[in-house]
């Protein structure tokens, strides 16, 4: 059993209702204890464009916060991952950034500590709980079924601080798919970027980069994507329509599941459990072939 | 002529700014190899976009024209380009930087970025939950899928006030 504060960030609680539900269901039945974690708010990531020095300032404060808890992280975002442990490697690194930061936040009562263990689901389910533990639970393996795994950007890079996956050659993402009963494969575009951050500038062009994405994993004979990263899913399930009307290919489309939907199929929790009604992209025919059905 | 028109656009102040918000990066020591646009996501669908056309004019001081443009908003910040360049200047971090001084210097970022921001001083995340639609067309809100309800951020006052002073007058 390990126990870790569940760290929703911002687009999970406020949009992508199905991570959080899939995570709640899925996570202690694979002996991962979660503790709330509500004071914590957003990491800061979206604000590193209008002033780094915000996104550092909000870290801290998660880092400080958790620190009090006596508890490592789980973040489920590939952003908050990224911010945490970013700003726990700048903060270690840098005397005068670690003062500056320790002020601010002692202005509200709050002590810098950046002593705490940062996990995301990925690493945590493969390094902590264990490829062979999950084997073990599952009870519908997803047999015949290719999926691609899509870590994202921020799963991967920057390298220079520690990441979940290796990020040249992610293999984790596959293993936990494989241990499903799933077959994996290569596809070129596995370490590319869903183009979330481009949508304040220009959506026309964000959905051109989804709309490649899918066409890439499509010439390699996937059935399914799967994610771990709620604006990878946002973009590629939510915005699959959209991306296939703007480049007016009627190819681009193909069912996208969170990985820890995927998990929950696979050790037998109900479509309901997993938040599956939520899914925007054509999920149903990989539901029939497990013998699930939506409204069951 | 060419070394004229340079010094009269060349805008010492930016430079400075640039080069001290980038650090430990160094956009002087790029050799101009074009791997960053070769690896680059935004440079796939927008084909005037180019994060070492975006470094060369960043250390030649052609800050002005380039903030002007607002071309450095289209960066997705996936940070491919920092992986790639041999010369360790990550370009993501030199647009980071000049994302910075824009807004700084007073320059509007995309409205999107502004009222995330604003959300996230008033709210402490980038958006309130909103109710979504299924496929199905049901509406779905954090109650009816009987998830907790989300509680404002810890010390919030005292956030907004720090945030607010660290983002300026948003
Ligand atoms: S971080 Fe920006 S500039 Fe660098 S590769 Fe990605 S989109 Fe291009
Ligand atoms: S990869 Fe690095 S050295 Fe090469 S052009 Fe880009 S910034 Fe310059």
């Amino acid at each position: 059993m390990v126990k870790v504060l569940l760290y929703l960030g911002c687009t999970i609680p406020t949009k992508q209702y199905a991570y959080e539900i899939s995570a709640r269901n899925v996570l202690p039945r694979l002996g991962v204890e979660l503790v709330e974690f509500p004071e914590a708010g957003c990491c800061g990531f979206p604000l590193k464009g209008i002033n780094k020095n915000a996104w550092i300032y909000m870290s801290a404060r998660i880092l400080s916060l958790a620190s009090m808890r006596n508890l490592p992280i789980l973040a489920l975002c590939n952003g908050c991952d990224t911010s945490l442990r970013k700003i726990k490697t700048l903060l270690n690194e840098d005397e005068s950034l670690r003062k500056y930061m320790a002020k601010l936040l002692a202005n509200e009562g709050i002590e810098l500590h950046t002593d705490v263990e940062v996990y995301h689901v990925v690493d945590l389910l493969h390094d902590v709980v264990g490829v062979n533990k999950i084997k073990e639970l599952v009870k519908k393996p997803l047999t015949g079924i290719k999926i691609a795994s899509y870590p994202g950007c921020h799963l991967l890079r920057p390298s220079d601080i520690p990441r979940p996956e290796d990020s040249v050659d992610p293999r984790k993402f596959d293993n936990l798919l494989s241990a499903l009963g799933a077959s994996v494969g290569y596809y070129p575009d596995k370490g590319g970027c869903c183009g979330a951050t481009m949508l304040p500038y220009s959506a026309k062009y964000a959905l051109r980069v989804v709309a490649g994405k899918i066409k890439n994993i499509k010439e390699f004979n996937f059935d399914a994507v799967s994610t771990s990263c709620p604006y990878c899913m946002e973009m590629l399930d939510a915005k699959q329509d959209a991306a296939r009307s703007e480049v007016g290919d009627e190819s681009i489309s193909i069912p996208v599941f969170y990985l820890t939907q995927l998990i929950g199929l696979a050790i037998g929790l109900s479509p309901k459990e997993l938040g599956l009604s939520l899914n925007l992209s054509p999920v149903e025919g990989v539901l029939e072939k497990l013998g699930v059905s939506l409204s069951g | 002529m060419l070394v004229s028109l340079e010094a009269k656009l060349i805008n010492r102040k930016y430079l400075d700014s640039v080069k001290e918000l980038v650090k430990p990066h160094t956009p002087q020591y790029c050799y101009q190899c074009a791997k960053c646009t070769s690896a680059c996501t935004a440079s796939k669908v927008i084909p005037e976009y180019k994060p070492h056309l975006i470094v060369a004019l960043t250390r030649m001081g052609l800050i002005k024209q380039l903030l002007d443009s607002g071309i450095i908003w289209a960066c997705t910040e996936c940070w491919k380009c920092g992986e790639y360049c041999p010369q360790n200047v990550a370009p993501v971090e030199v647009i980071i930087a000049l994302k910075n001084l824009a807004v700084a210097s007073g320059y509007r970022p995309p409205e999107d970025l502004i009222a995330m921001a604003r959300n996230v001083i008033e709210l402490g995340r980038i958006s309130p939950p909103i109710e979504v639609l299924s496929k199905e067309f049901e509406i779905y809100s954090r109650e009816s899928l009987n998830l907790p309800p989300l509680v404002r951020p810890y010390a919030h006052e005292s956030m907004r006030k720090t945030l607010k002073d660290l983002l300026g007058g948003l």
